[in-house]
């Protein structure tokens, strides 16, 4: 037996107290709980039936592969991916990217260890205004960057002054033409690496590389730069600026980038893209019937 | 003070509830009485296998809907949902290129409420890849992956990638062009990559070009691999959520 002194005996007082007002927080699970889940469960069970009774799943002609509709498009969930197509290098868009996207998704935890702003809704300081900015940011980015590939500078010259683009500035149409009008040296376009990834060794076919500078600048060099840099600078002007001081601040407005880059490059790819994935107002982007 | 408790003379509803509901193999089946008792209550979460999913006792914050706005469950629902008419729509559809696309149409024309089965699977499946989407914007700005929760965000992360991969090898199943060529443009992406691409394609769609050898292989991943999959790290997922002490909360 412990002797009880004045001091434990206020002390476990103020536990038990303690403990007590926190059980008073707590409902209990059923039926409280139990009761919300079951409402949830049965409003989203009779959305969906309505749903599926008004609107029918889609179903077009047998599959042919003889006949490729214009334009062919991923579902729609792959269809940001499918819009970085247009303007990179396809394993980078259909492979790296997604990738590392991914693993960064994952790694947010490791890097953002404090515990600020936990189980409460944007609860730091900065984080809407953080949401904002990184949205934002995120969305007008990408935004401008398909209008810049797509040559809106170009027609909006034309359409203003009434002249023609200058030819002197042709290398800045869009991106691909970096590479077909500056006046790279030819050998740059083919130099010959043979088969320095050795896939020989590996039992996979031989593989006889030749870089081409000016493609590779064009497909992977600048999306690369563009894709890494701008959340660099983002996070950097936060910082500096001091909207965003913490990991959780920088996190949130790279979040919020993110998912806005995803949601607007799912929109462009689903309703602005028509035949031969060229940027359409979305009323005349008809989706093919074959 | 104690008195000798003596039953009321009990009416004919007594008796056939007790009849119904004490009896030998109810109490079998049911081993806490009716959930109108706070002891009972707590009971029934503790002791139902699929209840017991749940604490017995949650925080009050946790009950409100802005909180979580039944992001995750709603998933998981819709997962059940989907499993439920994917079963039913197996009795129908045969994966070979001569039948799949007249079995579709004949779920539409020849089976009772068949039409109702693929609509509610398509719409689900839809609804499913943006509820686990908006359940990672929630626990993400709800601040809910920070310590001790961070490994549970990745398995998060994982059952992102087998929704998707859920949703895409289902959507081949159809056989229409939708289909065919939504899934000849997503696995040439997988092809583009160096090396490792075109080979990874070839396992993926069994052949050299989206065909029969497709067509099985997402069939298979979409009915039982891919779904396994998805149940075990859903386990893992609410396990964990019990294990790192529930829904985040303010420190």
């Amino acid at each position: 037996m412990v002797a009880t002194t004045p001091e434990t005996a206020a002390a476990s007082a103020a536990v038990r107290q303690k403990a007590r007002r926190q059980r008073d927080e707590e409902l209990l699970v059923w039926p409280d709980l139990v009761f919300v889940e079951f409402i949830a469960a049965m409003v989203f069970l009779l959305a969906i039936t309505a749903l599926s009774i008004t609107i029918d799943a889609p179903l077009l002609d047998r599959a042919n592969p003889a006949v490729t509709p214009n334009p062919s498009k991923a579902p729609w969930y792959f269809l940001n991916l499918q819009e970085l197509l247009l303007h990179m290098d396809p394993a980078l868009a259909g492979v790296v990217v997604p990738t590392v996207a991914l693993v960064a998704l994952g790694a947010i935890p490791y890097y953002d260890r404090s515990n600020e702003g936990q189980g409460e809704w944007l609860s730091t300081p900065n984080a809407w205004r953080l949401t904002w900015i990184g949205s934002a940011v995120g969305s007008i980015g990408s935004i401008l960057l398909v209008l810049f590939d797509e040559q809106i500078h170009v027609r909006l010259f034309t359409g203003l002054t009434g002249s023609a683009w200058p030819s002197s500035l042709n290398w800045i149409r869009n991106a691909r033409s970096i590479q077909n009008d500056l006046p790279w040296p030819e050998w740059m376009r083919s130099i010959p690496l043979g088969n320095v990834l050795r896939t020989d060794l590996l039992g996979l076919p031989k593989l006889d590389l030749a870089l081409n500078i000016p493609e590779l600048f064009v497909s992977q060099i600048i999306p690369v730069s563009l894709m890494i840099g701008l959340p660099i600078i983002l996070s950097i002007v936060l910082w500096k600026t001091g909207e965003a001081k913490t990991r959780r601040d920088h996190m949130i407005a790279q979040f919020s980038g993110f998912i806005a880059v995803y949601i607007v490059l799912t929109i462009i790819g689903t309703a602005f893209r028509g035949q031969g994935m060229e940027l359409l107002p979305p009323w005349e982007v008809k989706m093919p019937i074959s | 003070m104690a008195t000798t408790e003596r039953p009321e003379p009990r009416g004919l509803g007594d008796r056939l509830y007790d009849a119904l509901f004490h009896n030998y193999v109810w109490r079998s089946i049911f081993r806490s009485g009716y959930p109108n008792t706070p002891r009972n209550q707590m009971l029934v979460v503790a002791t139902n296998v699929f209840l017991h999913l749940h604490p017995t006792r949650i925080h009050r914050t946790h009950v409100k809907i802005t909180h979580t706005y039944c992001l995750g469950g709603l998933s998981f629902f819709l997962f059940l949902g989907l499993t439920i008419t994917g079963v039913l729509l197996m009795f129908y559809y045969v994966p070979s290129v001569e039948r799949a696309y007249e079995d579709i149409l004949h779920l539409h024309t020849d089976v009772r409420f068949g039409f109702l089965m693929r609509n509610m699977h398509r719409w689900m499946a839809h609804g499913m890849v943006i509820m686990v989407l908006m359940h990672m914007m929630r626990v993400f700005y709800t601040g809910a992956y920070k310590p001790p929760r961070e490994f549970n965000w990745v398995v998060g992360v994982v059952l992102l990638v087998l929704t998707l991969l859920l949703s895409f090898t289902g959507y081949l199943l159809p056989w229409d062009q939708l289909a065919f060529w939504a899934i000849t443009v997503g696995t040439n992406m997988v092809g583009s990559a160096p090396i490792l691409g075109p080979p990874n394609k070839f396992v993926m769609i069994g052949g050299f070009e989206v065909g029969a050898g497709a067509l099985i292989r997402f069939y298979t991943l979409h009915v039982i691999a891919l779904p396994l999959l998805a149940a075990t790290f859903m386990a893992v997922h609410f396990w964990r959520i019990r294990r790192d002490g529930g829904l985040a909360r303010p420190l």
